[in-house]
């Protein structure tokens, strides 16, 4: 959950950029570019200054190198962890609403259930992946079912937490003209809970690039934690850095992808519709 | 309906609430309200008795926590009393509430924030049983926010509407409904000051242009005052209506009621009741 407030706040500078102009938006990234330029020539500089060995920093230089000379057996690994994420990742948001809508539409069954899934939120899931090889193999399967029970706790409760948080006087309202449950439910519960899964389903696609990562380690012949993996045994530690920035960026552009989504599909957004104060003459 | 259209072709009946007494449209005999809260009962109301003639525009009024928003709910049907009887228009409160005879404002404007002012002032007429076909719930509900005042807001989201503007859409989807009674239960209180004077005005002209009973609960004394015909005072606990006191200002009213001698007095003698209610309310156990 922590999650999501954090990438929130890191995001909005970004989110405030894209509806900027584009002169405020590059002033508003050059700070950080800058940074990180300045971290690499340190990181470079002392690499070489200093004559650590390859295999255990190597210099940005040589990561570049291999992200370079790899990038075919790089590209593939991405595309077999990309299908993970996205096939993880619709399964979980799918049976993580599912969830949420049972929970909140049949009360009693809601009261057994709600306690179970927050009981299973307690077990470690990472260490449930080499049960999960053992059951369904060495293929996509098994890390798409890590994917779905460790993304599915974050969206599952977001949603959850949006469905039950109408104000009670506008369900009142409803009930006194003769609304069912279904009908506040499907009219004002699912739409007023959008906003809340959005912000559940981006915690969800990140946890979902780490059950892909570690479901490979566990286990796989392909992907960018097999990359990982087998790189390291090797003591190719830049090609072992270089997958970790794919994996980074192809994070990010998922994470990216559910953002978007969010402005299509809920730009009535409490977070879209405050206003901020223009001081941009300041 | 021809109470937007025409306002001042006033139908028959129109005269209703100034012309002096018809029948009790709301009606409350013996009312008891008990709360139970960890497997302790305590009474929160007791003895209500009202008769609230149509047409009418009372308050209730009391020290806050003195269970007014309680007995505005029990009116509603959203609660249902532990002793004795309430009819609005002849009707179970629940029953009345599904013929759409009773319009609901709360503190909150409560509206969907996805839902534009139109959509949202539509948008109870087309729920439950009832449910009327979108064009017509959609032209009422457009009628409706002229009524408010909000003619020209209605393509707009509850964020980029004020406060006040917010609790107007509320109201009109309250009369939307085209109720017998509206019951509204501090609709001003979140407002500022000057709006709220703006929303007291609003409601008046609404009042008077539409004829409906309106059942207003405040802790405001001037705003009781000001609008009603009646105020009731609850006070004690459990609460009870202590006094009931009859505000006879000029019509139509305007800011010179506030001058007016009678509107002082009522007011001192409201100001009174209501810091002896809340001094025996700190007292009580």
């Amino acid at each position: 959950m922590t999650v999501a407030r954090d990438s929130a706040g890191d995001t909005a500078a970004v989110e405030r950029s894209f509806v900027g102009d584009a002169r405020r938006s590059l002033s508003d990234v050059m700070p950080a570019v800058g940074l990180a330029v300045a971290v690499l020539v340190v990181w470079e500089l002392v690499v070489r200054l200093f004559g650590v060995p390859t295999f255990v920093i190597p210099a940005p230089s040589a990561i570049a190198t291999a992200l370079v000379e790899s990038r075919a057996a790089l590209m593939a690994a991405s595309k077999a962890t990309a299908v993970e994420v996205l096939f993880g990742f619709v399964l979980a948001a799918v049976a993580e609403i599912a969830v949420a809508l049972v929970i909140v539409r049949f009360e009693r069954f809601g009261k057994a259930l709600y306690p179970l899934v927050v009981l299973f939120q307690n077990v470690p899931k990472v260490a449930l992946a080499p049960i999960f090889i053992l059951w369904f193999g060495y293929d996509l399967a098994p890390k798409v079912v890590l994917i779905v029970v460790i993304a599915f706790f974050p969206v599952a409760i977001d949603m959850l937490a949006g469905l039950q948080s109408v104000e009670p006087s506008f369900v009142a309202l409803m009930q006194s003209v003769g609304a069912s449950r279904s009908e506040i439910l499907r009219r004002v519960r699912v739409p007023h809970s959008l906003p809340h899964l959005m912000a559940g389903l981006k915690v969800a696609i990140t946890f979902s690039v780490i059950g892909a990562i570690v479901g490979e380690f566990a286990g796989a012949s392909a992907g960018l934690g097999y990359v990982i993996q087998f790189a390291s045994t090797q003591l190719d530690t830049p090609l072992v850095f270089a997958a970790l920035v794919v994996v980074s960026v192809l994070g990010l552009f998922f994470y990216y992808l559910v953002e978007f989504a969010e402005r299509l599909l809920v730009p009535w957004s409490p977070k879209f519709e405050r206003m901020q104060p223009d001081q941009a003459g300041a | 309906m021809s109470i937007v259209s025409a306002p001042h072709t006033a139908p028959a009946g129109f005269l209703g609430p100034r012309s002096g007494v018809s029948a009790p449209q709301i009606v409350a005999r013996g009312v008891a309200i008990d709360f139970v809260h960890g497997g302790v009962r305590q009474r929160v109301l007791t003895d209500i008795d009202l008769a609230i003639p149509k047409g009418s525009f009372v308050s209730l009024i009391g020290p806050s926590g003195c269970g007014k928003s309680t007995l505005l709910k029990v009116l509603a049907g959203l609660l249902r009393p532990t002793q004795g009887e309430v009819t609005v228009a002849g009707l179970a409160p629940q029953q009345a509430a599904r013929q759409r005879m009773i319009g609901l404002v709360f503190q909150d404007a409560t509206l969907l924030p996805w839902k534009n002012a139109l959509e949202n002032a539509a948008f109870l007429q087309m729920t439950g049983e009832r449910s009327t076909a979108r064009d017509i719930a959609v032209a009422r509900a457009r009628d409706m926010l002229h009524l408010v005042g909000l003619n020209g807001a209605e393509g707009k989201r509850p964020a980029q509407l004020s406060g006040g503007m917010r609790q107007r859409v509320a109201i009109a989807r309250a009369l939307a409904l085209d109720p017998e009674v509206l019951l509204m239960d501090e609709p001003f209180g979140a407002l500022d000051a000057i709006t709220r004077e703006e929303m007291r005005q609003c409601l008046l002209d609404i009042w008077e242009r539409t004829g409906k009973t309106v059942v207003l609960v405040t802790h405001s004394i001037d705003e009781a005052v000001f609008l009603s015909r009646e105020v009731h005072v609850l006070g004690d606990r459990p609460a009870r209506i202590i006094e009931t006191i009859a505000v006879t200002l000029p019509d139509p009213r305007t800011d010179a009621c506030l001058t007016d001698p009678a509107f002082t007095r009522a007011e001192a003698r409201l100001r009174a009741l209501l810091i002896e209610s809340h001094r025996s309310g700190r007292g009580a156990p």
